[in-house]
């Protein structure tokens, strides 16, 4: 009697589980890759329409970022400049720089200049920024050696498990308030970070929300 | 072993007479009411209707399509940020910035803070510097910010039918004033609202002198300056009374309804609720004595309330201050001619001669206040009365208005009937839909050559006019108003006008032809000149910063009542009650509460803000006492009406199904359904104002009928003779008050001031929990604070989260003080972005304010299957209490809805996939469910799911709250204890404190919204940890109790039970509050008597 199925048939059902667990893990791998933040928010640099420098700007010059983010102390926005604030430097320097075309039509016309937003949080989460700075962590932390960026670039994932990194281990990003706007400060060591960083979540009574309620309103 | 307490099962006896019925199914048993009972959303809440199989596949298919479309932009969005180009001072991004204001209502202006997030305004609260609101509001000052961006606002002026530019506007109006002055005004007339803005009094008497034939008439339909007109002949000077409830021991209210409808309502409320206030035993508390013949506010506050139709509260009246006279021995002559007045009428002597004897005998810290819609004889007699107990200038005051005369309604009717009248301005108002039923609006604008119309909406009177001249809003005009004690208060605007609309002040100016008609300028003119010798951009700069004018409110006058004046006033013999029958009724035409008399018609927040008393939404009715309805039951053909509460039948799904009854007096009828109201006087009829507009926004559009319709102009607040005639028609009314009931156990617990002194634990000895020791009572003695952290869960089982945080949150509520004047509900759904879900979706039960008041209504006899006409109301707000052990959390799949360290009940919106199970498990149903995308979807096209419009209205997007997100459908949400304030207020402590350890939020730094709002300051929210926080001291007073808190779900909110304070010596006093009586009635049937005694 010839079998109705011939015998090579034999090992298919193992094949095939193969390949399909291959498939899964792949999936898996590949989405917990290619769509989480990690991969699709860090590294994001558009062109913006002015090509502003903030390694010029901050790094090479040394202007403060609250020069022009004014607001980041005293509000959960962290401002992004007035054309005016630009032009109060531009009007004496560089003034016809090609590049600063778009800031002075600006500064004529009324129109603002359209940033494009780099780092965007979902609508239901209330960062507040003066709440950080003005407690020890740094603009560095989230958006990283900024004083360096030719193109302002996307840092960190800034997703929920990496805030919350944060929120369960501040000691491990405390920094003295003065260093705050510092980005080119280093703690001497990792044992160094922690001995301060616990230090000043004692003194300051550092307790940062963990519940949703902390971010979500 | 866990010890199973076992809650006593109720005998039959006790489940056919609830203890409390809060409607009138409830009393009836019906098997509708039964199943209202048993679900956590009312039957049909959560069933698909209208869409079958066939149908919805259909739809189906087209969102799958539209999903397939979708699928190409996944990639990241470019987002832009826009900058300021020149950034203004002051601002700072992300901040919200207030300013004070003020809102013009009715004459009046109520001082606010408008809270502004990049310069549009969000949010209204009240100004605290005005001293006698302390920054609190009232309901419709609370929506009035959903005007502003009211899609149906009138965008733009026509006229002759066109679209008219801002110069064709400017044309007509300089057209206008050249025209009339070379006649001095002959032919022109001025048809305008009550204002007591000193600028627009400036440019009224400018126009007089320009125009001086021009006739200048004011009307409203609610008129409450008769007191004051009153009073300005009997002092022979221009002055009003102004009364201060907060000296007042004892308050006599004679049909007025201080507490609600009241320009000064929210001064009253909290003078009032500061007299009533007990903190501890032995504490004084004011007491209310009350005649009306509607059910009010007022009449929910009273200690003794007596059912009396409004024409026979004169014969009262004058008995009063008969009484009065007599034991203070004052104007016998005076005192002659009442008696003399009352001498035929049938009269309650005992409960007069109770009352006034406690009058008297607290002398000067009395008060007697009567309606404004009383006869000028009985107010004048009132005024005598508080003259004779030496309250004027205690408790009442007269003080000096200014100078103020305007031509009667009726002086304009007749001006127009001859011809006189070419070209009448309405300025604001809107007559053609609040006149009297006896002037024909047609007949107007037939007989006057033409109508120019100033309005925000375009309504019933623009519709016949040659001209509509669009109106800017309050928020965003420059103007001036006065408070009703005077004081002057500035409008300022908070955004450029939206529309192309006009200020009020420009538009006169300009018809006036002045040469300065910038309102700025004339607000600023008006406000400087009145403080001469001072720096002018000063004042002006501290007027607009504080709010108001200082030491502008009137003053008492010197003059004294003379009772000669009073005594020419008063007739021979007063109105009596003889005739009143169901053949012969009494009809008492009263605002609306949410939406007053029309004006708030379009605004969907206080469309479906239930009704205070009927806890109807989305419409009026007429309102018909249970005696009377028992009798028209006798005599209907076809006893339809009994369907409101008898025929089981009829309510399969709890839903109010009433008879409409047309309502006749004279040759004017109007049709409404009928609503059976306790409390109502026997024969008298209530409607409300403000429904049934003909042109109206598509909010307002098919609610309700007009009560104008049946309104005569010789008797505008009250009329006899009307009947009522059943049409065989049926309707279903959104009605929210059978919804989430609580099947009346001691839910809301009363006591007596007297019996309270004597059992200062008398809250603590009734309902279930005074018999569970065993759950409760183990960590009794243990101080709140730690009582709240340390052993949250009493002997539950059920985990419970570690209560770390720095700040335990929690909130008091005092029913004593709470009027259930919906300030809270709507204040809430301003701050938290609640959406509206529409009559039809109301009926199904589905609406979403995350605070509900319930009424709660008590007789006081054991068989409750009767409907009865004398009742007690009590309120009780209710939102999400915020247990410890909140049954809601571990019910849900997704750890959507947790706590966290300071004791609140989170909602992570985004975690949720709207199992609905926490409403199902919540024991309070103050979880809200959104059945629908509310936000983004058209109320009319709910049901055509994606076929349907989608988007959210420009404007409305404006006015939400940016500190909280806009849920969408499948979540489910409720009361967050306002979580961003919470956050907020961390926040900004901790900017302050930087390296410091300084976090903790002192006491008061911020309010909740509801607790802002509150006129009657009866919630307080703080920290608990903190034993010395309001919070904390409210919850140790011997009131304090907890909803339902034998479940041991341990809620953070409390409340202080309520006092009552009634009289012993009168006729109708009660040892115990009749709620207190009912709860004893059916507990202990054999044993009540002793217990009541006890």
């Amino acid at each position: 009697m010839s079998s109705a199925f011939p015998k090579w048939t034999n090992a298919l059902p193992i094949k095939i589980g193969i390949i399909l667990l291959v498939l899964f893990a792949t999936t898996v791998v590949g989405i917990t890759y290619y769509f989480t933040p990690k991969y699709t928010r860090v590294g994001y640099a558009p062109t913006q329409p002015v090509p502003f420098s903030h390694e010029l700007h901050a790094g090479q010059l040394g202007i403060d970022c609250r020069f022009c983010h004014t607001h980041v102390e005293q509000s959960g926005h962290s401002n992004v400049p007035d054309t005016e604030t630009c032009m109060s430097c531009h009007n004496a320097v560089a003034t016809d720089s090609p590049k600063l075309e778009l800031v002075r039509q600006s500064y004529e016309s009324g129109e603002p200049i359209p940033w494009v937003r780099v780092h965007a949080l979902p609508d239901y989460v209330y960062f507040n920024h003066a709440v950080h700075v003005n407690r020890g962590i740094s603009c560095y932390e989230c958006h990283g050696q900024i004083n360096q960026m030719e193109v302002v670039t996307h840092d960190q994932p800034m997703s929920m498990a990496w805030c919350l990194d944060c929120h369960r281990k501040p000691e491990e990003y405390l920094r003295p308030l003065d260093e705050v706007f510092n980005m080119d400060w280093r703690p001497e060591s990792r044992q160094a970070q922690l001995e301060m960083g616990l230090e000043f979540k004692e003194e300051w009574d550092v307790n940062p929300p963990l519940s949703c309620s902390g971010c979500h309103r | 072993m866990k010890k199973i307490t076992k809650l006593p099962e109720p005998t039959a006896e006790e489940l056919a007479g609830p203890k409390y019925w809060r409607s009138l199914d409830e009393v009836a048993e019906t098997p509708g009411f039964r199943s209202f009972l048993d679900r956590e959303f009312p039957e049909g809440a959560s069933i698909l209707e209208t869409v079958d199989r066939r149908h919805f596949l259909k739809i189906m298919a087209a969102s799958f399509a539209f999903a397939g479309l979708g699928m190409t932009g996944c990639r990241r969005p470019e987002k832009y940020i826009l900058p300021y180009n020149q950034q203004p001072e002051h601002i700072v991004h992300g901040k919200p910035a207030y300013f004070a204001s003020s809102m013009p209502l009715r004459g009046y202006g109520i001082p606010v803070l408008a809270e502004t997030h990049a310069n549009r305004p969000t949010k209204i609260e009240g100004n605290p510097s005005f001293a006698p609101n302390n920054g609190k509001t009232d309901l419709p000052t609370q929506a009035s910010i959903l005007n502003l961006y009211d899609p149906d606002r009138a965008t733009r002026s026509l006229l002759d039918g066109r679209e008219a530019s801002r110069s064709a506007v400017r044309d007509l109006l300089d057209e206008l004033s050249r025209k009339y002055r070379d006649a001095e005004g002959r032919g022109l007339a001025i048809l305008a609202d009550q204002s007591r803005s000193p600028s627009r009094q400036r440019l009224r008497k400018a126009l007089a002198e320009r125009f001086p034939e021009a006739v200048w008439c004011e009307y409203e339909p609610l008129d409450y300056t008769r007191p004051e007109k009153l009073l300005s002949r009997l002092l022979g000077q221009s002055a009003k009374p102004l009364y201060d409830f907060s000296k007042a021991a004892r308050v006599l209210s004679l049909d007025a309804d201080f507490l609600g409808n009241d320009p000064n309502r929210i001064a009253h409320s909290r003078a009032f609720a500061q007299a009533r206030r007990v903190t501890a035993p032995g504490d004084e508390m004011n007491r209310l004595y009350c005649i009306e013949s509607a059910m009010t506010l007022t009449g929910g506050m009273a200690d003794h309330r007596k059912r009396l139709a409004t024409s026979a509260t004169e014969a009262y009246a004058f008995a009063f201050a008969a009484g009065v006279l007599r034991r203070t021995n004052g104007d016998s002559r005076l005192q002659a001619r009442l008696e003399a007045a009352i001498a035929d009428s049938a009269l309650d002597q005992e409960w007069i001669d109770g009352c006034v004897e406690d009058l008297v005998e607290n002398g000067s810290r009395s008060l007697i206040v009567a309606g404004d819609h009383l006869s000028e004889a009985a107010q004048a007699a009132v005024f005598a009365a508080n003259s004779a107990l030496g309250a004027v200038g205690e408790t009442i005051s007269f003080v000096a208005t200014e100078e103020h005369s305007a031509a009667s309604i009726h002086e304009l009717m007749d001006q127009v009937e001859n011809g006189e009248v070419e070209t009448l301005f309405v300025l604001n108002g809107n007559p053609a839909y609040n006149l009297p039923a006896d002037y024909s609006w047609k007949n107007i604008e037939e007989k006057v050559g033409e109508v120019i119309r100033y309005g925000y909406y375009y309504d019933e009177t623009s519709e016949g006019a040659r001209a509509h001249i669009a109106a800017t809003h309050y928020l965003e005009s420059w103007g001036d108003t006065r408070a009703p004690d005077g004081t002057i208060l500035p409008v300022q605007p908070m955004i450029q006008p939206l529309f192309q609309g006009y200020n009020e002040l420009e538009v006169l100016a300009r018809l006036v032809g002045m040469e300065k008609r910038e309102p700025y300028d004339l607000v600023f003119e008006t406000v400087t000149s009145l403080r001469d010798g001072l720096d002018k951009n000063k004042v002006f700069r501290v007027f607009l910063h504080d709010g108001l004018l200082e030491n502008s409110a009137y003053q008492p006058v010197e003059r004294s009542l003379s009772t000669g004046a009073v005594s020419d006033l008063l007739p021979t013999k007063a109105a009596g009650t003889e005739g009143f029958s169901r053949r012969n009724l009494e009809v008492r035409y009263l605002a609306d509460n949410s939406i007053d008399d029309g004006r708030f018609n379009n605004n969907g927040w206080l469309q479906e803000c239930p009704d205070p008393i009927t806890r109807l939404t989305w419409e009026n009715a007429i309102l018909i006492s249970p005696t009377l309805a028992r009798e028209l039951d006798l005599e209907a053909p076809d006893p339809t009406l009994a369907i409101v509460r008898k025929n089981p039948n009829e309510i399969k799904t709890g839903i109010q199904r009433s008879p409409i009854l047309e309502l006749r007096i004279g040759e004017k009828t109007v049709r409404g359904p009928v609503h059976i109201q306790p409390g109502l006087a026997t024969y008298t009829v209530v409607v409300h104002h403000g429904y049934g507009r003909t042109k109206t926004g598509r909010i307002g559009e098919g609610s309700g009928f007009n009560s104008n319709k049946v309104r005569y102009s010789d008797e505008p607040d009250f009329a006899r003779g009307a009947t009522l005639h059943f049409t065989g028609e049926t309707r279903n009314m959104a009605n929210v008050q059978n919804h989430w009931s609580m099947e009346g156990r001691a839910i809301i617990r009363e006591s007596n001031k007297e019996y309270f002194e004597k059992k200062p634990d008398a809250f603590q000895s009734v309902g279930m929990e005074s018999h569970t020791p065993l759950v409760l009572r183990h960590d009794h003695d243990m101080p709140l604070h730690e009582r709240a952290t340390q052993t949250p869960r009493g002997t539950s089982m059920h985990p419970h989260p570690e209560l770390t945080g720095r700040h335990q949150w929690g909130m008091a509520v005092d029913l004593s003080t709470c009027t259930g004047c919906n300030a809270c509900v709507v204040a809430c759904q301003s701050e938290n972005n609640i959406p509206i879900v529409g009559r039809d979706q109301v009926i199904r039960g589905r609406e979403m304010s995350w605070i509900r008041i319930d009424r709660y209504y008590a007789s006081g006899v054991e068989d409750n299957n009767e409907v009865a006409d004398d009742v007690q109301v009590s309120m009780q707000p209710v939102m999400c209490q915020h247990c410890e052990n909140a049954p809601c959390e571990p019910v849900c799949p997704v750890n959507a809805t947790v706590h966290d360290e300071e004791g609140l009940n989170v909602m992570a919106y985004n975690r949720c996939i709207g199992t609905r199970y926490c409403a199902n498990n919540c024991p309070y149903k103050v979880r809200r469910f959104n059945f629908f995308d509310w936000n983004e979807r058209q109320l009319d096209q709910l049901y055509l799911g994606p076929l349907g419009e989608k988007g959210m209205n420009e404007l409305h997007k404006m006015q939400k709250n940016p500190e909280v997100s806009v849920r969408m459908r499948g979540v489910m949400e409720k009361c967050t204890y306002c979580t961003q304030r919470i956050e907020s207020a961390k926040i900004n402590q901790k900017v302050l404190a930087r390296d410091s350890d300084n976090v903790k939020i002192p006491d008061g730094t911020f309010q909740v919204a509801c607790q802002q709002a509150c006129p009657t300051e009866s919630i307080m929210f703080g920290d608990i940890s903190d034993p010395e926080s309001e919070v904390s001291k409210w919850k140790r007073r011997e009131q304090d109790y907890l909803l339902l808190g034998y479940l041991n779900v341990r809620p953070r909110t409390s409340y202080l039970g309520r006092l009552r304070n009634p009289n012993p010596n009168m006729p109708d006093a009660d040892s115990l509050p009749l709620s207190r009586k009912e709860y004893y009635m059916k507990n202990y049937p054999e044993s009540y008597t002793s217990r009541a005694e006890n």
